[in-house]
């Protein structure tokens, strides 16, 4: 029923140094550009400089555009809607994060 | 193998209207999606919830399951019986649940019509760019510190030559880079889904999240120690030796440290070009009072010292 298969593979890091196009953002969270842009507008993502049509983002947009893509497909979010959420669910994580060290 | 109800998942009557069971699936769906609910069983209560919302949510299977469902009820042993579905017209539209994903239930009733349209692909040639695959790997933080070799277990679900849905167990390992950071990606390409035709596999993409560390919490490139202090050190200052990443370092305490304030100990957190920073947050300890000079030496501070911590209240 299940098979194993067991590879060694050295890899790429998306470096944390070099940046992403709205292109890679798009192949890589399987969007479309349009949306990015209006990921761009509610500040969900920022470019690193804003170089008109050739945007740059930091490689931890991917992470970023990713969630955001699953808030709005599978709980039907506006981009207003997953902007907050994002914004939301960031500061409950550094609550939580916060509250287990003061134990 | 076992039946489902869908109803008492959704916490819906058997009678309740199609918009009754739309609400209780939004309100279910927000509460126990994985981005928003951490706790471990959020993910499958979810797909669960998601399940049970695409039969009754859909007027052609809520009627096909509810002709079945009549006397059974949840966890009871069940078969389904042939052309239990006769009669029922399903829209051509296939399942968004990969197979994979549902569960056995689910499968034996709606999940034939995705096999029809696999076996109606043959014949034609057709070239296709493989997918994009996305996992996530957990590491330790030590790894992200040192850089490290891990092997991440995946599993693959593919359609064999039969038509059915198999789920591959596959292991690979991975070098994680020195310096990465929660949230990042790592890439290995060609590692998706084989391509079609002649074109190549797709990549696949790994989230770096980090283990929790009996240490150090994360917080992108910054290193936060929770760092107990005696009472004495923190009144009248200290120097503490303390761990760091790269070894321990001695840290000065300045007299009259309040509870809960951070040092910053620069480029002492997650190296990377510009390395992170480690912050050691006091935390004041109480000496026990367990021996007889031990409660002799809290009870000469409450008299020599005029010292009212409550004074603020003002009663």
């Amino acid at each position: 029923m299940t098979g194993e298969t067991s590879s060694t593979i050295s890899s790429e890091i998306i470096e944390m140094g070099a940046a992403c196009t709205i292109e890679d953002l798009c192949l890589v969270c399987n969007v479309e550009a349009e949306w990015i842009s209006e990921l761009v507008e509610h500040a969900v993502i920022e470019p690193i400089a804003a170089t008109g049509p050739n945007w740059k983002f930091a490689s931890l947009s991917i992470a970023r555009v990713a969630k955001a893509k699953r808030l709005r497909h599978d709980l039907n979010l506006n981009t207003p809607g997953v902007a907050l959420a994002l914004d939301l669910l960031d500061e409950i994580e550094e609550l939580r994060s916060r509250l287990k060290t003061l134990g | 193998m076992e039946f489902k109800d869908y109803y008492n998942v959704l916490g819906v009557e058997r009678g309740a209207t199609q918009d009754e069971v739309k609400r209780a699936y939004r309100k279910l769906a927000r509460k126990f999606h994985p981005d928003i609910n951490k706790d471990p069983s959020a993910e499958a209560q979810f797909k669960e919830i998601g399940e049970a919302y695409e039969v009754l949510g859909e007027t052609e299977k809520r009627a096909a399951y509810d002709q079945l469902a009549k006397n059974l009820t949840s966890g009871q042993e069940f078969r389904p019986p042939p052309d239990w579905d006769a009669g029922f017209e399903f829209s051509g539209a296939s399942s968004e649940r990969s197979s994979a994903e549902a569960s056995e239930f689910f499968d034996a009733l709606f999940g034939r019509m995705r096999q029809r349209e696999h076996a109606s692909r043959g014949g034609t040639e057709f070239h296709a760019r493989g997918e994009d695959h996305h996992a996530k790997i957990l590491i330790e933080l030590r790894d992200a510190l040192e850089g490290a070799t891990r092997a991440v277990s995946l599993r693959v679900p593919e359609i064999d030559a039969t038509g059915h849905v198999t789920l591959r167990n596959r292991t690979l390992n991975v070098e994680v880079p020195k310096g990465v950071t929660e949230g990042q990606h790592i890439r290995l390409k060609g590692q998706g889904a084989p391509g079609i035709g002649r074109l190549p596999a797709g990549d696949l993409y790994l989230e770096v999240q980090f283990r929790p560390d009996p240490l150090y919490r994360v917080k992108g490139r910054d290193l936060y120690l929770e760092l107990p202090l005696a009472p004495w050190e923190a009144a009248l200052g200290a120097s503490v030796k303390i761990p760091t990443p790269m070894g321990p370092i001695i840290l000065k305490i300045p007299p009259a440290s309040p509870q809960g304030r951070e040092l910053r100990v620069k480029g002492r957190g997650i190296p990377a070009a510009e390395p992170g920073d480690l912050y050691a947050v006091l935390k004041i300890v109480l000496p026990p009072a367990n021996t007889e000079k031990a409660k002799q030496i809290y009870e000469d501070m409450a008299r020599e010292l005029s010292f009212n911590p409550r004074e603020k209240f003002g009663v």
